[in-house]
C-alpha cells in the first residue's frame, strides 16, 4: 500500500518544502551532470598519448646576446655539443616547444589557388634531427635528410617535403592516403615524404591537437628553443650538464625555461587540472549540501507531524507503513526533480556548447547522476524515516 | 471484551520509578459504556494508553477479544489495533494535509480494504456523523465540533468493537459536547463497546457505568439506573 494518492495531496497542500527540495534536486541534476560530462572529456584528454616519450624529452630556450654570431651556424654547433653529453640520444633546435601552449598554427590547402579551403594544423621549424629526437613513430615514407633541410634566414622560402602527422593526412587526404601527395602553404607546394603514427602539436587542449606538420627548415634567431632526448635515466644528469657545456662554447646567452617535456604538458594542463578539481569540489559540495538538504527536509517533516506519526500508529499503522510513507513521500519529490531537472540540464548543456565549447552532453551522464540523485534521496530518507517509526503510538493521547 | 489482571505500569527514570497503574484489575463486557473519570496524574491516560495498546505495561496480564495483548509483537499490536479499536482523540488527531474524505479513509488504507469498498464505508460513516457533504473540505475548514465528528467516522470506519474515547468533548462547548456526547450513546447503542475518558462529572453521569481511578488502581465504580441492557446485566453479575 503506497499511499500515492494522499501523499501527492499533502504535497499539493504543503508545497513550499517540497518545491524547495525539488528546485535543488533540479539544480543538482543539471550542474552535476553538466560538470561530469566535463570532468570526463578533461580527464580523457589529459590521458590521451601525445606520441612522445615526455619523461624522455628536455626543453630548454637560449637567448643570444651575441650580434656577430651566425645564429644557424650557432645551432648546429650546439647541436653537436649537446649530442656530446653522456645519456643524449639526439638533440635539436625547434621553432616552438610541441605541448607548451605557444607555436604556429596555419591553413593548408590542396591547391596552390587560395580558393578558401583550407585544413588547419600546427607546424614547426627543425632539421632532420627532429624525428628522432622527438622520438615519435614514422609509419610510412621517410624520415629527412640533410639534403631535405633548407638552412635560411627569409622567411618567405620554404623546404619542398614535409612530414605530418596521421591525423592531418587522413583529415586532409582522406583515411589512409596522403604519403607522397602534395599540400600547398601560402601558394608554395610541399610534398608529404613521411607520416607519423602520433604527434601532438602545441595545444593539446583542443579538437585538432593532434595535428602537426614538421618543416625541414632552420630559421635560428636571438631566441632558440631546443629539444633534447636522453636515456630516461639519465635526464636530470643531462639537464645539470646542459647549461655549463652550451655557455662553455660560448658565454655571450642565457639559458632558460629548463624543463623536462612532461613538466612542459603538466603546465599546459595546470589550468584544466584546477578546474577540474574545482568542479568536483563543487559537486561534492553540492551532493553534500542536497542530501542535507532532503534529510533536513526529511526531520523538519516528521518534527512537524510527531503528533500525526503517532495518530498514524494508533489507527493501526506499522513502523513499516510510517518508514515507506517519507520514502515514497521522498521519491516523489526526488522524480519531479529529476524530471525538472533534466530539461534543465539539456538547457544548460546547449548554453555551455554554444558559450565554452564544450562536447555535447550524452544523456549516460544524466542517468548517472540521476540514478546517484535517487540513491541519495532514499540514502538521506531513510534514517529519519526509520526514526519516525519509532515515535510511539501514545503520542497520540498526550497534549503535544 | 477487555480483561485488565493486576496490570502495574512503571515509568522509570535515572532517579525515580514511577508506579502509573499497580494491580490494575478491570472488566470491560461486550456492549457497555464506560466512563472512566479521576484526578488529574490518576492514571487515566496510562490505562487508555494500555487499553489502546499505544503503550505496554510493565507486569499483569490484558485480554483482549479472547487475546493474551502481552505475546503480540509490534506488528501484531499495529494490526489489532487496526481491526479491533477504534481511538476517538481529546484533540481530533486529524491529519492538517487531508480532506475528510482522506482522514477517514487512513485507517482503512493501513487494513488493506479495496478502494470500492472503503468509498461506501467512508460515505456510510460521514453520512452517519452528518459531514456526507463536505467530504472534500480539509480538517481547519471546520469548526471543533465538525472535526470530532469526522474523527468519530474515522473510528467507526473500521467498524471496530471497541472504541476507546479520550476527553472526546475536552475541547468542545457544551452544545457541541452533547451533540458528541448524544453520537457517542447511539454508536454504543448500534453495539459497540466504548470506553470513554472524561473529566466531566455531568457526561459520565450519562454512561451507564462509571470508573473512578485514583493513584493508578480504581477506586470506586458507579452503576447508574436503567441505562442501558449491559449495564442491567452487569449488575445481576456484581450482585447489586
Amino acid at each position: 500500500m503506497l499511499e500515492l494518492k494522499p501523499i501527492i495531496n499533502a504535497l499539493l497542500r504543503s508545497k513550499v518544502g517540497a518545491v524547495l527540495a525539488i528546485l535543488q534536486l533540479a539544480l543538482t541534476l543539471a550542474i552535476v551532470s553538466n560538470s561530469l560530462s566535463i570532468i570526463s572529456e578533461r580527464v580523457s584528454y589529459l590521458n590521451k598519448p601525445t606520441g612522445y616519450p615526455e619523461e624522455s624529452i628536455i626543453t630548454f630556450s637560449v637567448m643570444s646576446f651575441d650580434d656577430k654570431v651566425d645564429a644557424n651556424q650557432q645551432l648546429i654547433v650546439d647541436e653537436r655539443i649537446l649530442k656530446s653529453i653522456p645519456g643524449v640520444i639526439e638533440a635539436v633546435g625547434v621553432s616552438s616547444v610541441p605541448l607548451s601552449g605557444g607555436g604556429s598554427n596555419s591553413g593548408f590547402s590542396l591547391t596552390s589557388e587560395d580558393d578558401g579551403k583550407h585544413t588547419n594544423s600546427g607546424h614547426l621549424y627543425a632539421n632532420e634531427q627532429v624525428i628522432r629526437t622527438l622520438g615519435v613513430k614514422l609509419i610510412e615514407g621517410r624520415d629527412f635528410t640533410s639534403g631535405d633541410v633548407l638552412i635560411s634566414s627569409e622567411y618567405a622560402k620554404q623546404p619542398d617535403v614535409v612530414i605530418a602527422s596521421k591525423a592531418f593526412t587522413d583529415e586532409i587526404f582522406g583515411e589512409g592516403r596522403g604519403l607522397g601527395e602534395t599540400i600547398y602553404y601560402g601558394g608554395g607546394p610541399l610534398k608529404v615524404v613521411g607520416i607519423v603514427e602520433r604527434m601532438t602539436n602545441a595545444w593539446p587542449r583542443f579538437r585538432n591537437a593532434d595535428r602537426l606538420i614538421i618543416f625541414p627548415m632552420v630559421n635560428a634567431n636571438g631566441f632558440q628553443d631546443f629539444l633534447v632526448r636522453t636515456d630516461p635515466s639519465l635526464r636530470g644528469e643531462v639537464m645539470k650538464k646542459i647549461e655549463s657545456v652550451l655557455l662553455q662554447e660560448n658565454p655571450n646567452r642565457v639559458i632558460t625555461n629548463m624543463k623536462g617535456l612532461d613538466e612542459v604538458k603538466e603546465r599546459y594542463n595546470s589550468k584544466d587540472i584546477l578546474m577540474l578539481r574545482m568542479l568536483l569540489v563543487l559537486i561534492t559540495a553540492l551532493v553534500v549540501v542536497t542530501a542535507l538538504g532532503i534529510f533536513g527536509l526529511t526531520q523538519f517533516n516528521i518534527s512537524k507531524r510527531t503528533k500525526q506519526i503517532g495518530t498514524r500508529r494508533a489507527l493501526g499503522a506499522r513502523k513499516s507503513a510510517i518508514v515507506r510513507y517519507f520514502v515514497v513521500e521522498n521519491l516523489i519529490v526526488c522524480a519531479i526533480g529529476l524530471v525538472l531537472g533534466t530539461v534543465a540540464t539539456v538547457f544548460l548543456g546547449q548554453k555551455l556548447m554554444s558559450l565554452y565549447s564544450v562536447p555535447p552532453l550524452e544523456v549516460s551522464y544524466i542517468l548517472i547522476t540521476a540514478l546517484g540523485l535517487i540513491v541519495l534521496c532514499i540514502a538521506s530518507v531513510i534514517f529519519p524515516a526509520k526514526k519516525a517509526a519509532n515515535i510511539s503510538p501514545s503520542i497520540a493521547t498526550r497534549s503535544v | 471484551m477487555l480483561i485488565m489482571n493486576n496490570i502495574g505500569k512503571v515509568y522509570q527514570t535515572d532517579m525515580v520509578q514511577t508506579h502509573a497503574l499497580r494491580d490494575f484489575n478491570l472488566q470491560v463486557n461486550e456492549g457497555e459504556f464506560i466512563a472512566v473519570t479521576g484526578p488529574s496524574g490518576s492514571g487515566k491516560t496510562t490505562f487508555l494508553n494500555i487499553a489502546g495498546m499505544l503503550e505496554g505495561y510493565s507486569s499483569g496480564q490484558y485480554m483482549l477479544d479472547g487475546i493474551d495483548v502481552g505475546k503480540l509483537n509490534d506488528n501484531q499490536r499495529a494490526d489489532l489495533r487496526n481491526q479491533k479499536i477504534g481511538f476517538i482523540f481529546q484533540g481530533f488527531n486529524l491529519i492538517p494535509d487531508l480532506n475528510l474524505y482522506e482522514n477517514v479513509e487512513v485507517p482503512l488504507r493501513y487494513r488493506g480494504i479495496k478502494a470500492a469498498e472503503r468509498k461506501r464505508r467512508i460515505e456510510n460513516c460521514l453520512e452517519q456523523v452528518g459531514l456526507a457533504g463536505r467530504a472534500k473540505h480539509l480538517p481547519q475548514q471546520l469548526s471543533g465540533g465538525q472535526q470530532q465528528r469526522v474523527a468519530i467516522a474515522r473510528a467507526l470506519a473500521g467498524e471496530p468493537r471497541f472504541l476507546l474515547a479520550d476527553e472526546p468533548t475536552g475541547n468542545l462547548d457544551s452544545l457541541m459536547a452533547r451533540q458528541v456526547m448524544e453520537l457517542l450513546e447511539q454508536i454504543n447503542r448500534d453495539g459497540a463497546t466504548i470506553v470513554m475518558v472524561t473529566h466531566d462529572p455531568e457526561l459520565a453521569r450519562r454512561t451507564p457505568r462509571n470508573i473512578q481511578i485514583v493513584d493508578g488502581q480504581v477506586a470506586d465504580f458507579t452503576l447508574y439506573q436503567g441505562k442501558g441492557a449491559a449495564s442491567q446485566a452487569l449488575k445481576s453479575q456484581m450482585g447489586a
